[in-house]
């Protein structure tokens, strides 16, 4: 009995002294992340093409890709910390992770509480339907008409619930999922009539499903993509974007959206 | 390829049973700490720990992960998402063990402690080599339900980021497309899990059971 | 001649509103058997509660071995190793065997090595005829055979008082007997015992004063043969005449 207790006490005792010892940084990130030689960045990892896990149960992705090697240009390795996309943003402004990739969009919802490196890809936005689909969708505000379906937390978001809060749409019809995979599978199954998201994933997880098309593509809630900073950390942020600028100079980037969304 | 994504999975495993190996341990010790302050303490302490088991079973498991994680850690301790979420669910389990454990207390008859006393036992004594082994063995059943339930919610953790079982199952489902398959392997691995600690706890029991027929 | 072990003085206890008993004395002395008769319910088993100091007493005083028990400095714990109590239901611990149950005072609360305890558990199992079940369990005795393992854990703590709680009002017919035995052994052996019983047989043949309460009072006392032959007052021949019917004992004229 008494070797039980002190057990159980050593086991809480040691998770509270573990805990303890998480350290804060202070000065300047950049500095820190360098001096430590790694840099903490955070992605929802459910998200093909541009972050996801292949078959071999590693991260893989167009934004993966990119990370490693900015990282690697600033001197530091990536460690990875995978979390739901709608902790992303909060994860970054706690200080759980120094950054984070993840096919961000700049909002000024978002823009309040992080700030946002320069854009490093151009994206566009798709509605998908299934392939029965009777509708049309002529312009964006057309879905407004149906049952659509988007990832939670995602300017595709946003620009839907502005919809529902012009009136345009009725509230009971916009359907929030945690992960696209998810919306897209209720879209082939007909719970949803529509769904939006970005459109380089979006064509993936229709050409993955089969049974679905895309109705409409154009720039509506997407647009440039940025990589997430913590409010305030302009040095960091400098760094990030000049390595940017030199990425896209040398056609790293362009080589690697062939590679991964085949454009 | 199928062998692939379900070992995948299957590495989740020992991040699970990681997260259960704190948190309830963490429940039992805080559980019976509260239990014993509610049966036998006066009448503050009677008051605060049932509080404290009114509060923890009436929040939700995951606003609890969040609050720990996102509001509490930074600045007050600064917890990785493994540790904030074990915790959690050490401190919401706690006050469900604390009622188990409670009950069980109450269960041994007031005679027990009168004889205890009577051969000149202090209350200390008398629960520590009278009242708890009693109790305890007849706790065993309703805590190996929540052993169980630890056990599953342990899976509120991927809302931390924590790359455990049910974490990896969304993760091959966003890549595959495969639900059914990336579930339906998670769901059998918590089975295997969940039905191995009953059986276990089963054991416990029937191998501390006071025999009733003679020998 | 010392003085009394047992000094019960001017006893009250009340619960609530009910006096349960008031202004009780009673002198014990050493090696004496007394049997406390009386309708149910006129507080005998809170007397004897209130001895061990289980239960508080209202006011009065009393006193084990020259010392008063009840003074506020006094140890509770340590008082209650000096007095032995059977209970009526036998209370047993359920999860330790007979030798267990017996050792685990000694060992706990005395301090005692295990060898040593193991060798006084075993001993005093004998004298209550059961050291052929010190490996059985509670569930696994007969009522009788229970209630000889109480009296063997209380012998064990060497105290200088047993009081007995109606100890055999809870056992078939058939297994009273072996249970007074051990009684009426004990008492021959001079240990100074306090008995709560509606034995009567066992009060005549074996109490070396019987005392008749009623209605929180001590109305009579005096030896068995006075107090059944020649009761000085009218309630205790009412008691007593309606106990032998209940019990079916002849009365006999000496």
């Amino acid at each position: 009995m008494k070797r039980l207790y002190f057990w159980f006490a050593l086991v809480l005792v040691m998770s509270l002294l573990l805990a303890a010892c998480g350290g804060a940084a202070g000065g300047s990130q950049l500095d820190a992340i360098k001096k430590a030689g790694v840099i903490k960045v955070g992605t929802s990892a459910d998200y093909p093409p541009f972050e996801y896990i292949d078959e071999s149960g590693n991260k893989a992705g167009f934004d993966i890709e990119l990370m490693e090697e900015i990282a690697k240009r600033l001197g530091v390795t990536v460690e990875w910390v995978d979390m739901p996309f709608d902790s992303l943003i909060a994860g970054v402004q706690e200080g759980k992770i120094d950054i984070s990739i993840s096919a961000f969009n700049y909002t000024e919802e978002r823009d309040q509480v992080v700030d946002f490196s320069d854009a490093y890809y151009d994206g566009e936005d798709a509605f998908a339907v299934a392939d029965g689909f009777a509708g049309s969708i002529q312009a964006p505000e057309d879905v407004a008409a149906y049952k659509v379906g988007v990832q939670n937390g995602t300017t595709q978001d946003e620009w839907l619930t502005g919809l529902v809060d012009e009136g345009l749409l009725a509230e009971a019809n916009l359907f929030r999922y945690d992960r696209a995979d998810q919306a897209a599978l209720d879209l082939k199954n007909g719970r949803i009539d529509v769904m939006m998201a970005d459109s380089v994933p979006m064509k993936a997880l229709a050409a993955q499903l089969g049974g679905l098309k895309i109705a409409y593509e154009g720039v509506v809630s997407s647009g440039p993509m940025n990589i997430v900073i913590p409010e305030g950390a302009t040095e960091l942020a400098q760094a990030i974007n000049e390595v940017i600028v030199q990425l896209e100079s040398e056609g790293f980037i362009e080589a690697l959206a062939l590679k991964h969304f085949g454009q | 390829m199928f062998g692939n994504f379900f070992s995948y999975i299957l590495q989740g495993v020992s991040i699970t049973i990681a997260v259960t190996l704190v948190a309830l341990p963490a429940g039992l010790v805080l559980g019976l700490g509260l239990a014993l302050l509610n049966t036998y303490g006066g009448p503050w302490l009677k008051r605060l720990s049932a509080g404290y088991s009114l509060l923890m079973r009436g929040v939700p498991p995951v606003v609890l992960l969040f609050i720990l994680y996102f509001i509490l850690s930074g600045n007050v301790v600064n917890l990785t998402p493994f540790w904030a979420g074990s915790i959690s669910l050490g401190i919401i389990s706690s006050a469900y063990q604390m009622e188990i454990l409670r009950g069980a207390l109450l269960s041994i008859s007031g005679g027990q402690m009168t004889a205890a006393r009577a051969i000149g036992m202090s209350r200390i004594q008398a629960i520590r080599y009278i009242i708890l082994p009693q109790a305890l063995r007849i706790a065993i059943p309703p805590w190996s339900n929540e052993a169980s339930i630890v056990l599953k919610d342990s899976s509120l953790v991927y809302a931390l980021g924590v790359p455990e079982i049910l974490r990896r199952a969304q993760q091959l489902s966003a890549t595959n497309q495969q639900p059914l398959l990336a579930f339906g392997a998670a769901a059998l691995i918590y089975f295997v899990l969940v039905f191995l600690v009953n059986r276990g706890l089963d054991a416990l029991a029937e191998k501390t059971k006071l025999p009733t027929q003679a020998a | 001649m010392d003085s009394p072990i047992l000094q019960v003085k001017n006893l009250t206890k009340i619960y609530g509103q009910n006096v349960i008993f008031e202004n009780i004395s009673l002198d014990v002395n050493r090696g004496e058997t007394i049997v406390i008769i009386g309708p149910s319910g006129t507080g005998k088993s809170t007397l004897l509660r209130c001895i061990n100091l289980l239960t508080p007493a209202n006011s009065g005083q009393i006193f084990l071995n020259g010392q008063e028990i009840t003074a506020p400095e006094s140890n509770e714990d340590k008082v209650r190793q000096q007095v032995g109590m059977v209970f009526q239901n036998f209370l047993l611990f359920n999860h330790l065997t007979a030798l267990d149950n017996v050792m685990v005072g000694l060992s706990k609360v005395k301090k005692m090595p295990k060898a040593r305890a193991r060798e006084k558990a075993l001993y005093e199992l004998n004298r209550v005829g059961l050291s052929d079940r010190a490996d059985h369990y509670p569930g696994q005795l007969s009522g009788g055979q229970q209630q000889r393992v109480g009296i063997a854990r209380a012998l064990a703590m060497d105290p200088s008082v047993m009081l007995f709680d109606e100890p055999t009002s809870a056992l078939d017919p058939e297994l009273i007997g072996e249970v007074l035995g051990v009684m009426e052994t004990l008492a021959r052996e001079h240990m100074t015992m306090l008995v709560v019983t509606h034995e009567m047989g066992f009060a005549r043949e074996v109490a070396n004063r019987i005392v008749f309460m009623e209605k929180g009072s001590i109305v009579e006392q005096g030896k068995p043969d006075d107090l059944f032959y020649r009761p000085q007052h009218e309630r205790t021949r009412e008691f007593l005449w309606k106990i032998s019917e209940l019990y079916g004992k002849k009365e006999e004229k000496a």
